[in-house]
């Protein structure tokens, strides 16, 4: 009975503490790097799926509740234990607000440790800046070298600061929440066709951000 | 013996206390405030040694052929003469000159078009270059962890082993940040130690009068970006700052290089079409293309004589600092393995 107790006792401090987890969904369904997944009446791949939120603020009654104390996380879809966000405490909410991507202070500021490391490939060389948010993979119709499509967006600098704040008012108040992300929509929006790839900061990445932005959802759970 | 014992001891806390004694930016009394942010990175004599050895450690380059200094000499104030483009690994040619390295903490903005915005962030474009290093962070990373050296100079330097793209970019930087220089006649001069000669001084109010607007004592640039007048070479077509702001009215402006050392840090432009100080100025005298984004101080060229030039030259070369140059701090690391 004591080993049981002590076997179970993990899990239920666990469920204790508020949780933020992300969903990355391709057609409803959780990405899976290499998975090919219908699209528009062909198969496309993703092959890499990361980005960063910045300045997570947990709010409850218009209150914040949570404030994160790192500069910035990066989420990464091949790092699971990227997708979820445990907090300390039991905390109910009613709303998240977080910046997807790394806000300029930062970009400025020199090198960085941990999540913004400039090892994480999400740093550009040539020009100063992090890359806020990284979506690569396979579409048969990409006019594009082997029919990629890379979009690396963000750029910090007015006019193209890339930055967006993402405000997600939950339909009722929770303990735990799950943002949604669809990247089949985002590719609906991007048409890859058109434009496989943006690897610079500018109006098309600022732009691309935009749509970002209102794809997100999220869920209590 | 007790006396020897005692003498001992005393030496041994002052050692101590010497290497936990973090290392002291001076700044030289005559230059303003540095701009670096040191409290993000505190000097530390382990870290600035870590830095000169990667400085100077071909590793950083995929084939192991290319270090920082092959382009940046100590011996040419860290510029790399002899070229006008610079050249990389697999002898690939550049499309710029490598520019001097030295007071770099009083600058804001790194390369000749600006893009880089911070001294911690400038060794990644040369090193991902794929004309350059063609080498990537991470890679370093995982190469310098498999180095005992390494290991133990990390451990040394930041007080664990665990090699980051952070610790590795710092070290660079705190290395780079000890490359000050402020003793040519010039400075002397500043500081009231010696005098110039007579052409010397006439240069220097012919440098005040048509040069200091740009290439502000006493680093000897205002360090922002300019128009000034060359011909496109056709062969490059570089555009410089626009490509980074990707505005049309920052068209051909390139980064304002200091005037210091320029007796070892030849060819000048960003190109390096000039090889002697002589035809720079007679750019500046005859050579400018008048044209829109032209920077306003020399829409009218710069009239200079004959002896004007040469008292231009005279004053110039007492911006030579012979002691950084041939300082043996900055050079190639003696390692004991």
């Amino acid at each position: 009975m004591k080993a049981l107790l002590i076997l179970f006792f993990p899990f239920v401090a666990f469920a204790q503490e508020s949780q933020i987890r992300f969903k990355l969904s391709f057609n409803d369904q959780e990405i899976e790097i290499g998975k090919t997944y219908l699209f528009e009446n062909r198969d496309v791949n993703i092959d890499n799926l990361k980005f960063y939120i910045s300045n997570l603020q947990i709010i409850f009654k218009n209150k914040i509740v949570f404030q994160d104390s790192l500069p910035a996380r990066l989420v990464d879809i091949e790092n699971k234990s990227s997708l979820s966000i445990n907090l300390k405490e039991k905390i109910k909410f009613d709303k998240i607000v977080f910046n997807l991507g790394v806000d300029s202070l930062i970009n400025v500021s020199g090198a960085y440790g941990g999540d913004l490391d400039p090892t994480k490939g999400m740093y550009w060389t040539w020009q100063s800046g992090y890359i806020n948010f990284k979506l690569e993979g396979t579409d048969p119709l990409c006019k594009s070298r082997h029919q990629k499509f890379q979009y690396h967006l963000g750029g910090y600098a007015a006019p193209y600061n890339s930055l967006q704040q993402i405000s997600l008012k939950l339909d009722k108040k929770s303990t735990r929440a799950e943002i949604r992300l669809p990247i089949d929509l985002f590719l609906k929006a991007v048409n890859p066709q058109n434009q496989s790839e943006i690897m610079s900061p500018g109006s098309r990445a600022v732009e691309l951000s935009a749509i970002l932005k209102q794809l997100f959802v999220v869920k209590s759970w | 013996m007790v006396k020897t014992i005692f003498i001992f001891c005393i030496l041994a806390i002052f050692t101590m206390a010497l290497s936990n004694t973090n290392y002291r930016f001076e700044k030289p009394a005559h230059f303003p405030e540095a701009l670096y942010d040191f409290s993000k990175n505190p000097l530390k004599p382990e870290i600035i040694q870590l830095g000169k050895i990667l400085f100077y450690d071909p590793i950083l380059s995929k084939d192991s052929s290319i270090s920082c200094a092959s382009c940046h000499s100590p011996f040419n104030a860290f510029a790399h003469t002899d070229h006008d483009l610079s050249h990389g690994i697999r002898d690939q040619i550049g499309f710029r000159n490598a520019p001097a390295l030295f007071n770099l903490a009083w600058q804001s903005t790194f390369m000749w078009d600006g893009a880089v915005n911070h001294l911690d962030m400038q060794a990644l474009a040369p090193i991902s270059s794929h004309k350059e290093m063609d080498e990537d962070i991470s890679n370093i990373c995982l190469k310098l962890s498999g180095s005992d050296k390494y290991l133990d100079l990390f451990d040394k330097a930041f007080g664990n082993n665990k090699i980051s793209g952070e610790s590795v970019l710092k070290a660079l930087s705190q290395f780079q940040l000890t490359l000050v220089s402020a003793e040519s006649k010039y400075d002397s001069v500043i500081s009231n130690l010696t005098v110039f000669s007579a052409q010397e001084k006439k240069g220097y109010e012919l440098f005040l009068e048509h040069c200091n607007s740009c290439h502000t004592e006493p680093l000897f640039s205002n360090f922002q970006f300019a128009d000034n007048g060359l011909p496109i070479d056709t062969t490059l077509n570089d555009f410089g700052r626009m490509k980074v702001t990707q505005n049309k009215a920052d068209s051909l402006k390139f980064k304002i290089p200091s005037l210091r050392n320029l007796q070892y840090s030849y060819p000048y432009m960003h190109d390096g079409r000039f090889k002697k100080l002589s035809e720079v100025l007679n750019h500046y005298v005859k050579g400018i293309e008048n044209r829109p984004g032209l920077a306003t101080e020399l829409e009218n060229r710069i009239p200079l004589s004959s002896t004007d030039k040469v008292d231009l030259i005279a004053f110039l070369l007492t911006l030579n600092d012979k002691n950084f140059v041939f300082n043996k701090e900055y050079g190639f690391p003696k390692f004991d393995k």
